[in-house]
């Protein structure tokens, strides 16, 4: 156990936009800045040099590259604030949040921001990779007799640009399709799925209407709310749609129990408890321990966005907790088909004993403390944001639920990872 | 939004015969203007603001420039529009303004006076949500060898703090076609600004920068360091020619900032203050 305990004090995060719409033109810099300057505004932290800013971007331009630092310069905070980037795909939100409370527990830091932020509508188009070597040739050759031959080799087909694609490089699937390998593998219905994107929409709506987030939300480019947000959403509606992920009559995943492209950034505001009593700022929770897991999805046995399965009974143990132990469980939707089959994974004994090494399965969780002000389905899924909008919603519910309260938070991310934590609310 | 048609009325009024010896005493109003988002994209992106949800302090102005032209193109106005130097430009702020709120928007012309080398003009933009003013903008234009009524010459405006000493806090490659990416975004489509050859008509060798487009790439750089609330003063000295290098540098003062945007010859001097 750490000397300390970093704390969560609270986040802020634009309001999520689906792909190609409201946040079209913002770039992550914009998207960032006006985020970090949301989260400045609330906690009065305008010229306050804070111990660090963490954050990161999972599709980024090669001019983004020193991102969160830049956020930091164009924003309210002091210039002496140093920042760093991180990305660890779609835990790249979570991962800086321990990075952060990392540093504040071992008393190297004091505060610090942690988050992300992902545009799939400003996303990087790069040359075409033989258009590119001839350019990046052309830059170094010394003669003009280089550079005519080298102008020779420029073909029509080189101005057809490289698209970034949503698909693992080693295996070339899609992340939906390999999710609905793992849907297939765990036997996940259709209903199951469609149930859990419903509630995702009723929870998610529900929570604006009673204005849980009208501290962890500031409005951007004149959106208010998450606009993938359908609080009329039903089991009913979702299961009119046509299968997009998984080949055949069996095929599950729809558009609408699966997240969509979506544009957004979430930043929270970590500290000790001494600089938070000392800028008289509220402690929602505290961040108790996490755990990183890793799977081999290309040539081994596991699905791509299974690694949890693994990190959560492994962060069980460290901290002498079982699976029932948590008032919530904010376990992210990247498709609800993943969520079904971590918790499927947990429950059965074959699995538990084969696989996890354990006696006995974790066992069933309590689906109603399961994402309460609901998730990624209905919200959408920023990639590196999702991390920071999870980590101040549940520091809110449990600061609401009373000290002692316990959250589980589980984020698969591509490249087979996985990152889970747990908080404790204050 | 492409002013080009007015200009050249405005091209056309200033030699025909008509002009008036007063300014027009009215104002020209636009009620309940909503802006574009994605105008102010274009804009930011022009003139280097990040995007967000409050108008930057500058654009505004793009705004009511519009109105400015729509008066000054009146056959009656008593300057011509081509060929008027923006010579000073004072912005003053009460607050931040939502991309999201109704406007009213009034322009009208004051303080035609004699100046040394002609006579001198200001055009002013008043904005205002829900009927308190939120924003004002006064454009000095000079009218070379012009007349204006008989009467006091302009008192020679005072000249803003000099930070020519300073070390440049950044160095800016002014891109050839800055001149056109202005126009697009702000509607001013003097020719002086578009392209070398329509320039040399006038007079310059080639194309230069609009004042404004310095102004607002000056403060832009300034993000993160300002009030909402602040008085933005601008002194546009020599034209900067494109394409060019330049440097900024900037001086921290009691309550704002100097500014100085320079090359090998002094552009722009400014100072932001808080409101």
């Amino acid at each position: 156990m750490p000397a300390r305990r970093a704390a969560v004090i609270g986040g802020n995060r634009i309001p999520f936009a689906r792909a190609h719409k409201r946040y079209a033109r913002a770039s992550n810099l914009d998207m960032l800045t006006a985020t970090l300057d949301g989260l400045v505004a609330r906690f009065g932290l305008s010229g306050e040099r804070l111990g660090e800013v963490v954050a990161g971007a999972v599709l980024k331009h090669s001019r983004d590259f020193n991102l969160t630092r830049e956020a930091v310069l164009g924003s309210r905070l002091a210039p002496s604030t140093p920042a760093y980037d991180i990305a660890q795909a779609c835990g790249t939100g979570l991962q800086a949040t321990m990075a952060v409370a990392n540093k504040i527990a071992l008393g190297q830091i004091e505060s610090g921001v942690a988050g992300g932020v992902d545009t799939a509508s400003d996303a990087p188009i790069a040359v075409n990779e033989d258009l590119r070597k001839v350019l990046v040739a052309l830059n170094s050759a010394r003669t003009l007799g280089d550079r005519v031959k080298l102008v020779g080799k420029l073909r029509p087909g080189q101005i057809v640009p490289e698209i970034p694609r949503n698909a693992e490089p080693r295996t070339g699937l899609s992340m939906g399709e390999h999710a609905a390998i793992t849907a297939k593998e765990w036997g996940v219905s259709r209903e199951a799925q469609d149930e859990l994107a419903a509630a995702s929409h009723r929870n998610l709506a529900a929570a604006y209407e009673r204005g849980f987030f009208d501290d962890l939300v500031t409005p951007y480019l004149g959106l208010t709310r998450d606009d993938n947000l359908r609080p009329d959403s039903s089991v009913e509606a979702l299961a009119k749609l046509k299968a997009v992920f998984g080949k055949g009559e069996d095929a599950t995943m729809t558009a609408g129990n699966s997240t969509p492209l979506t544009d957004g950034a979430a930043l929270v505001l970590l500290g000790s408890d001494e600089w938070a009593a000392a800028h008289r700022l509220p402690v929602l929770a505290h961040v108790v321990d996490a755990e990183t897991a890793a799977v081999d999805y290309v040539h081994g046995r596991d699905g791509l966005l299974t690694a949890p399965v693994f990190a959560v009974p492994r962060l069980l143990e460290r901290t002498g907790l079982t699976l029932q132990d948590f008032d919530f469980y904010e376990i992210h939707e990247a498709f609800a088909s993943t969520v079904l089959a971590t918790t499927k994974a947990w429950e059965d004994p074959a699995f538990a004993k084969e696989r996890l090494g354990l006696d006995a399965p974790l066992g069933a969780i309590d689906r109603s403390r399961l994402n309460v002000t609901g998730s990624s389905l209905a919200a959408g899924h920023p990639f590196a944001a999702t991390g920071g909008r999870i980590v101040a919603t549940l520091a809110k519910l449990l600061h609401e639920k009373g000290p002692g309260s316990r959250g589980l938070i589980s984020i698969c991310a591509a490249g087979g990872q996985g990152v889970v934590a747990i908080l404790e609310g204050a | 939004m492409s002013l080009a048609p007015l200009y050249a009325k405005a091209a056309v009024g200033a030699v025909l015969p008509g002009r008036g010896t007063t300014l027009p005493a009215d104002e020209v109003v636009r009620d309940d203007v909503l802006v574009d988002r994605g105008h102010v994209a274009d804009y930011a992106r022009v003139c280097g603001f990040a995007l967000s949800d409050t108008l930057p302090l500058t654009y505004p102005h793009v705004l009511g420039f519009a109105l400015q032209v729509e008066l000054m193109a009146r056959r009656t106005f008593p300057l011509p529009l081509p060929g008027l130097v923006h010579v000073r430009n004072r912005i003053v702020a009460t607050r931040a303004v939502d991309a999201g709120e109704l406007l009213r928007i009034a322009v009208h012309a004051e303080r035609f006076v004699p100046h040394p080398k002609g006579a001198q003009v200001d055009l002013v933009t008043d904005v205002a949500v829900e009927g308190a003013p939120v924003w004002s903008g006064r454009s000095t234009y000079l009218a070379r060898g012009a007349t204006a009524p008989a009467g006091a010459i302009a008192a020679a405006a005072e000249e803003l703090p000099d930070v020519s000493g300073e070390p440049a806090a950044a160095q800016w490659l002014v891109p050839a076609d800055t001149g056109r990416r202005y126009a697009a975004v702000s509607g001013d489509v003097n020719p002086i600004h578009l392209h070398p050859l329509s320039a040399k008509a006038f007079g310059f060798p080639t194309a230069i920068a609009h004042g404004m487009w310095t102004a607002a790439r000056a403060l832009a750089s300034m993000q993160g360091r300002l009030d909402d609330a602040m008085a933005y003063d601008v002194e546009f000295r020599k034209p900067l020619r494109l394409p060019s290098r330049v440097s900024l540098r900037t001086r921290r003062t009691a309550d704002g900032w100097d500014l100085g945007v320079a090359g090998k010859v002094e552009h722009l001097r400014a100072t932001v203050r808080t409101a």
